[in-house]
């Protein structure tokens, strides 16, 4: 029989936006009870499919994110009864499990006047470290003499749905958490279900070889769902799983958290600012004066009249450097970002 | 037989053959597989023992109401895709899953009403077991006391088999289990006399505990035909001994006459465990419970050493010395099969592969591959870190020997010889060579052999060529 895989998902719960979501006034409204029943639909497809697939459900709620089910952790003793005769076993504990860690954090959530932003990120860490944490622990076992190579957590995959705007303040820590992923070569699926497209996620989904989908119909949840998430990578390669035609490689400036069509990256330190600064906040560096304001002139909302070309927009981020980490001074100065990086960094002041 | 090496897990691509169940299962009439699709844990196991992609394709049309164009689906799949797309279609079809429609794709209304049903639980059909409720008198008996009746079941069996050759008759298992046996071919009783083993026996021996497994339940499910018990229910009682829970006890009171028979011969086998024969409740071991899926249905070998024994306890060397950690009886039995044995340790056997044990083992009908793989998936821990894992002299010599058996091949055909002259000798044998039939010839003896295909055509030839001289 085949390999196993190993599936995360991130559910996003955040109350407001779900209210927004199951309204009727939307042309497919999906309300939330109606989500959690395909969800797990979906989930206990993934667990049919081979005894051995291992399943982490992670809910991102406002200001938190908890583990709502894992399939490494022992049954709980509530499941000890008598077990439903009309259902296969494994998915009478996920479901059970699922609503009830579900209905218990709804009700503890407080009414707030301002909801506390989703935590997305947390979520997204917390699974990416479950997973490393299942690779490592089974190739320690090994070590101590166990029977194959190096055991890796076989294709892990980590299904983002999400139903929030971007935040743009999360805009580093999910850049980090790509890269981890890179990294750890696990594979970020997203499904946006509700709001305006993310564009973080879409990089996630772009940089890590996951396709993202955002559901024209989100009341066919399921079926997207099966057809896209569901098949492991090594079936995606027979059939096809649509990914997108054009990604949105926009990034967020350091200072402001600002999403920004042209940037000013610290020649240093790669951090993105959205108007030429003096000093480099992250790494210190100080920018001649001459480029600031060479640079000043150059800023598209004020067309300088001797700039000989716009410089053009910041398309892509370094994909193999993580951002914000200060790196050796070999240069400095301010330099409008293009894709190569030579010629317009001036010596300091 | 089924697969010779199902450890090895195939790859998506590659054509790994199907599951043994489910060419079987293929082999059975549309009204035995409707009947056994409308329980949702048959559907479930099925679906499980299918290969990644069919599994996909039912997903994907699993949860539509109405059918949808074959080319629809077509336009997913990619251009390497193509040719196991076909396959998998094949397979469903076959199966009955996917009524074979070229235009339109929808799953048979039976198998998807139970698949979802499994899926999203719910219904009333009770097809995942019936719990048996708290029992005062006895507690259930703990998961590692049924691993240990499972493993000691199975291995008096293994044990009873690899001994019957040597004369040494240890615990005999049932007579059930004796009448399977010898039903499947793997052992045969000449002129009446006591059981010997056979050839495939032998090759059975040393295949992995899951293909064992179910090599006997198809033997089984073979034998329920002719003994008059109903296919459907003996199948879907041992699906929904797939899906049971490990160390959980359930009730007999809502089995069916004929399931109620089979619980004694699974209780043979090992698959299930009841306090006795009479028990109105039962527990399924490791062996039922992991039918379904690719974990070890055996967690650990008996014997007082342990634990590790289970992941490999052989190290080979150039030399072609074998030490293999084990007092495991039936190990060092298997063994026996095909290395000479020297010494005995409390837990160690040394033994060597020599031309005359390896000639053996060839003799008794086991194959160059079948031991070469049977030393690689019991390889120790410490050999595991060689590359490549067996040092390849000794593979190699061992398929050397292999090769040795093979020296002579027979063949039949026809001597053709008393040509009249040299001219005609060669003129017919020139004749056989265009039609490319001649084995072997002698100009100086005048004769020629010719292979049992050509003999109609050369002899019209002769014949022709004698009227047309006359």
């Amino acid at each position: 029989m085949d390999k196993p895989s190993h599936l995360s998902v991130v559910v996003d719960l955040s109350p407001s936006q779900w209210h927004l979501c199951g309204q009727s006034s939307n042309s497919h409204p999906l309300p939330l009870s109606a989500f959690l029943s395909q969800l797990l639909a979906f989930l206990n497809a993934h667990i049919a499919c081979n005894d051995e697939n291992t399943l982490s459900v992670y809910g991102a709620l406002p200001g938190k994110s908890i583990l709502l089910y894992s399939s490494a952790t022992a049954v709980p003793e509530e499941f000890t009864g008598p077990a439903d005769p009309n259902t296969y076993r494994p998915f009478e504990v996920l479901d059970s499990t699922m609503m009830n860690s579900i209905s218990d954090r709804v009700e503890a959530l407080t009414d707030l006047e301002q909801e506390p932003p989703i935590g997305l990120v947390g979520a997204l860490t917390k699974s990416l470290c479950y997973i490393n944490r299942m690779s490592n622990a089974s190739s320690t076992s090994t070590a101590a003499g166990g029977v194959q190579g190096p055991v890796v957590l076989p294709d892990p995959r980590i299904l983002v749905v999400s139903v929030s705007p971007d935040e743009s303040s999360s805009y580093i820590p999910i850049m980090n958490s790509i890269f981890s992923a890179q990294k750890l070569k696990v594979t970020i699926d997203v499904c946006k279900l509700y709001g305006p497209e993310s564009v973080f996620l879409q990089q996630a989904a772009h940089l890590t070889g996951g396709s993202y989908i955002y559901l024209e119909r989100p009341d066919a949840l399921l079926q997207y769902l099966t057809m896209a998430f569901l098949p492991p990578p090594a079936v995606r390669q027979l059939l096809s799983v649509p990914t997108q035609d054009k990604v949105d490689f926009r990034a967020a400036c350091f200072c402001h958290k600002n999403i920004v069509d042209i940037g000013f990256v610290c020649s240093v330190c790669l951090s993105i600012f959205c108007q030429p600064v003096p000093v480099c906040s992250t790494c210190r560096t100080k920018f001649p004066i001459k480029t600031l304001q060479r640079l000043n002139a150059s800023k598209p909302a004020a067309p300088a009249p001797r700039t000989p070309a716009p410089t053009p927009p910041a398309t892509s981020l370094p994909r193999s450097q993580s951002i914000g980490t200060p790196r050796s001074s070999m240069g400095n100065g301010l330099v409008a970002p293009s894709p190569s990086r030579n010629g317009t960094s001036l010596p300091p002041r | 037989m089924a697969a010779a090496n199902p450890d090895e897990h195939g790859d998506v691509n590659s054509e790994a053959s199907p599951h043994a169940l489910l060419t079987f299962l293929q082999s059975q009439s549309q009204n035995t597989l409707s009947r056994l699709y409308q329980k949702p844990s048959s559907c479930l196991s099925i679906f499980r023992l299918l290969g990644p992609l069919d599994r996909q394709l039912v997903m994907n049309l699993l949860w539509l109401d109405s059918a949808i164009p074959a080319s629809t689906m077509n336009a997913w799949v990619t251009r390497e895709g193509r040719k196991p797309y076909e396959a998998s279609l094949g397979i469903l079809s076959r199966l009955h899953i996917l009524p074979s429609s070229p235009v339109k794709l929808a799953l048979n209304p039976t198998f998807k009403t139970s698949l979802r049903q499994a899926i999203t639980g719910g219904g009333t059909s009770g097809s995942f077991g019936v719990p048996a409720g708290n029992d005062d008198k006895h507690t259930t008996p703990s998961v590692e006391k049924l691993d240990a009746y499972a493993l000691e079941r199975w291995e008096t069996i293994l044990h009873y088999m690899v001994s019957s050759g040597s004369g040494r008759y240890p615990a005999k298992p049932s007579q059930g289990v004796l009448l399977l046996l010898q039903r499947s071919g793997l052992m045969t009783s000449p002129h009446g006399a006591a059981l010997q083993i056979t050839s495939s026996g032998f090759q059975f021996l040393l295949y992995s505990p899951h293909t064992q497994l179910w090599e006997l339940l198809l033997q089984y499910l073979h034998m329920a035909e002719e003994r008059q018990m109903d296919l459907v229910e003996v199948l879907s009682f041992l699906f929904m001994l797939s899906t049971m829970e490990l160390g959980r006890e359930y009730s007999t009171e809502h089995l069916s006459g004929t399931q109620t028979a089979m619980l004694e011969d699974l209780r043979d086998y090992g698959i299930i465990w009841q306090r006795k024969a009479s028990s109105r409740r039962f527990n399924p071991t490791r062996l039922a419970t992991t039918l379904t899926s690719s974990a070890p249905p055996l967690p650990t070998t008996s014997g007082s050493g342990g634990t590790t024994q289970s992941q490999g306890f052989i190290v080979l060397e150039t030399n072609y010395r074998i030490y293999a950690y084990t007092d495991n009886p039936l190990q060092i039995a298997i063994l026996n099969l095909f290395i000479t044995l020297k010494s005995r340790f409390p837990n160690l056997v040394v033994g060597a592969i020599t031309r005359e044990s390896v000639k053996k083992a060839l003799a008794n009908g086991i194959t160059a591959d079948q031991i070469i793989s049977y030393l690689t998936t019991h390889a120790h821990p410490q050999m595991r870190r060689n590359k490549p894992l067996l040092p390849v002299t000794v593979q190699d010599q061992i398929r050397l020997w292999e090769l040795e058996k093979n020296r002579v091949k027979s063949q039949e055909g026809y001597l053709y010889t008393a040509f009249a002259s040299q001219a005609d000798y060669e003129y017919v044998l020139d004749y056989a060579k265009k039609l490319d039939v001649v084995l072997w010839e002698s100009a100086a003896r005048r004769c020629f052999f010719g292979s049992l295909e050509g003999h109609a055509n050369i002899r019209g030839f002769i014949e022709r060529r004698t009227a047309g001289n006359v």
